[in-house]
């Protein structure tokens, strides 16, 4: 009988063959282990992301959610609310608002892939989670320097592990929440450094902000601040593994990138089709919904396999083909509706010039290793470590 | 499924069958209209899916939200009373028909 567990190793490492078994066979499941319908189409899953008010995330987007997240986040909340919260957040991140970050992600990135300059192999995460967090605490204006509240090293391991979920048990292990309660304790030292002394960064506008008349409530202030670190650090730094993959992998896109870089912006686009980092994410239904044939019943779970809508040829044909020059309009890589991610317009920036400076140290690269270690994750996927040589 | 029609600024009209509940974006990106950009995916955070909605049928159109109207001002192409976000525009069997310029640039 087929089986879709979200918490096997073997989906971590490859879920595509089971979604097409999805796609053709099931594409309303119900998955007894993760104990929600899995919905793997293209137009099933659009249609979801546009009915907020059937698919509710008020109940929590993460496959696996967090204790006492649900509710309190933008991607946690459904409109009105929802749209009130992102309000105070977006402008930050509208790409016009942008451009005076570019220069300095662009000195971030020249210094740490300068790094590289004369190694002959490296693993990739050690750079690509070095410029992740540093660029994300200049977004966000987190404490730098003299007034750090912690290590870069210690943002990222914590960012990395919240995220991850126990393989055995189908839930957040201990290490798991953990390190959720680190990331909390570290975003509430920094709102109360900014109230104390607030500046003009993202997070000191929205600890002191309200929404008609009201202050946010601290557990939004809190778990959005924990949030946006989170989803900076993991979805960034997961997207550039897995775009380092791609290119490690197929050489002839490699190539063509590294000679023309104004090809990486549509590559980029085709890596967040193909196989970008954040695979599933989950809603619950506010009434019975009755899809191919299956009732769904009002308070059931709902996975929206985006990573597998990405590669349902009834939108993108040959869809199972990396080809950096199709321009996929209309992919799920940053979901949709009125989720769809925030930071899009940052994402597709710091990745272009990452990308343009990787390639100036290193224009020739490809993957040590066959099979790699992936992250154990019923969210996101992308390997723990991706280890490249420059050897031919 | 009711008939959307989108204009390009090149006077290129494509009619499509769009699903009750999604928005005009969605069919623009599901069928390749290349008028309408929308970088954010649908969020009303971009402003890359400015388009112009038959001023007959206006009013036939539940008006912007406070969301939509703020980010109007934003569009890079002229703005005009019956211009709209094609993001916040969902499909309904009403709308059957409607046909929507699009400008000929959105950034």
């Amino acid at each position: 009988m087929f089986r879709f567990d979200p918490y096997s190793p073997a989906i971590d490492a490859d879920p595509f063959p089971y979604y097409r078994v999805l796609r053709e066979q099931q594409p309303c499941f119900w998955s007894p282990e993760a104990q929600m319908w899995v919905l793997s189409r293209y137009a099933d899953i659009v249609t979801a992301l546009n009915d907020w008010q059937t698919y509710s995330s008020a109940s929590g987007n993460l496959m696996t959610e967090l204790p006492g997240r649900a509710g309190a986040t933008l991607g946690s909340s459904d409109p009105p609310r929802h749209d009130r919260l992102r309000a105070l957040i977006q402008h930050a991140f509208m790409k016009r608002n942008l451009l005076a970050l570019e220069e300095p992600i662009r000195a971030i990135a020249r210094d740490v892939f300068g790094q590289l300059r004369g190694v002959e192999t490296f693993d990739f995460k050690d750079v690509s989670s070095q410029f992740t967090v540093k660029v994300l605490m200049a977004a966000l204006g987190l404490p730098m320097g003299d007034e750090s509240l912690a290590s870069e090293q210690e943002v990222r391991d914590n960012a990395v592990m919240m995220v991850q979920s126990d393989a055995r048990t189908r839930a957040k292990g201990p290490e798991h929440i953990a390190a959720y309660q680190w990331m909390q304790d570290y975003a509430s030292r920094v709102i109360a450094l900014r109230r104390a002394e607030p500046r003009n960064d993202l997070i000191s506008h929205f600890a002191q902000a309200e929404i008609d008349g009201d202050r946010l409530d601290e557990r939004e202030v809190l778990l959005t601040t924990t949030t946006l670190i989170m989803a900076g650090v993991e979805s960034l730094g997961g997207f550039m593994m897995m775009f380092a993959y791609n290119l490690a992998t197929y050489g002839e896109s490699q190539a063509a990138v590294v000679a023309n870089p104004a090809l990486l912006t549509d590559s980029v686009e085709e890596s967040l089709r193909f196989n970008t980092s954040a695979q599933r994410f989950r809603r619950r239904l506010m009434k019975d919904v009755t899809l191919h044939g299956q009732t769904m019943r009002e308070g059931d779970f709902v996975c929206l396999a985006y990573g597998s809508g990405n590669r349902d040829d009834r939108q993108f044909p040959n869809p199972d083909v990396y080809d950096i020059h199709r321009k996929p309009r209309g992919h799920l890589g940053f979901g949709g509706g009125v989720h769809a991610c925030l930071g899009t317009a940052i994402a597709r920036l710091a990745i272009r010039i990452a990308f343009e400076e990787f390639h100036q140290v290193v224009p020739k690269y490809r993957r040590v290793a066959d099979q790699l270690a992936w992250m154990p994750s019923s969210t996101f996927r992308s390997p723990l470590v991706l280890d490249l040589t420059t050897a031919a | 499924m009711p008939h959307i029609t989108y204009v390009e600024a090149d006077g290129q009209a494509t009619t499509i069958d769009l699903p009750e509940g999604w928005t005009l974006v969605q069919g623009a990106l599901a069928n390749n209209i290349t008028g309408i950009l929308a970088e954010c995916g649908g969020s009303c955070t971009c402003v890359t899916c400015h388009c112009y909605v038959d001023e007959a049928r206006l009013a036939e159109l539940p008006p912007p939200a406070e969301n939509e109207a703020a980010m109007l001002d934003f569009v890079a192409a002229e703005r005009r009373p019956n211009s709209r976000l094609a993001c916040q525009i969902r499909a309904t069997a009403a709308l059957d028909g409607l046909r929507v310029e699009l400008p000929a640039h959105q950034e």
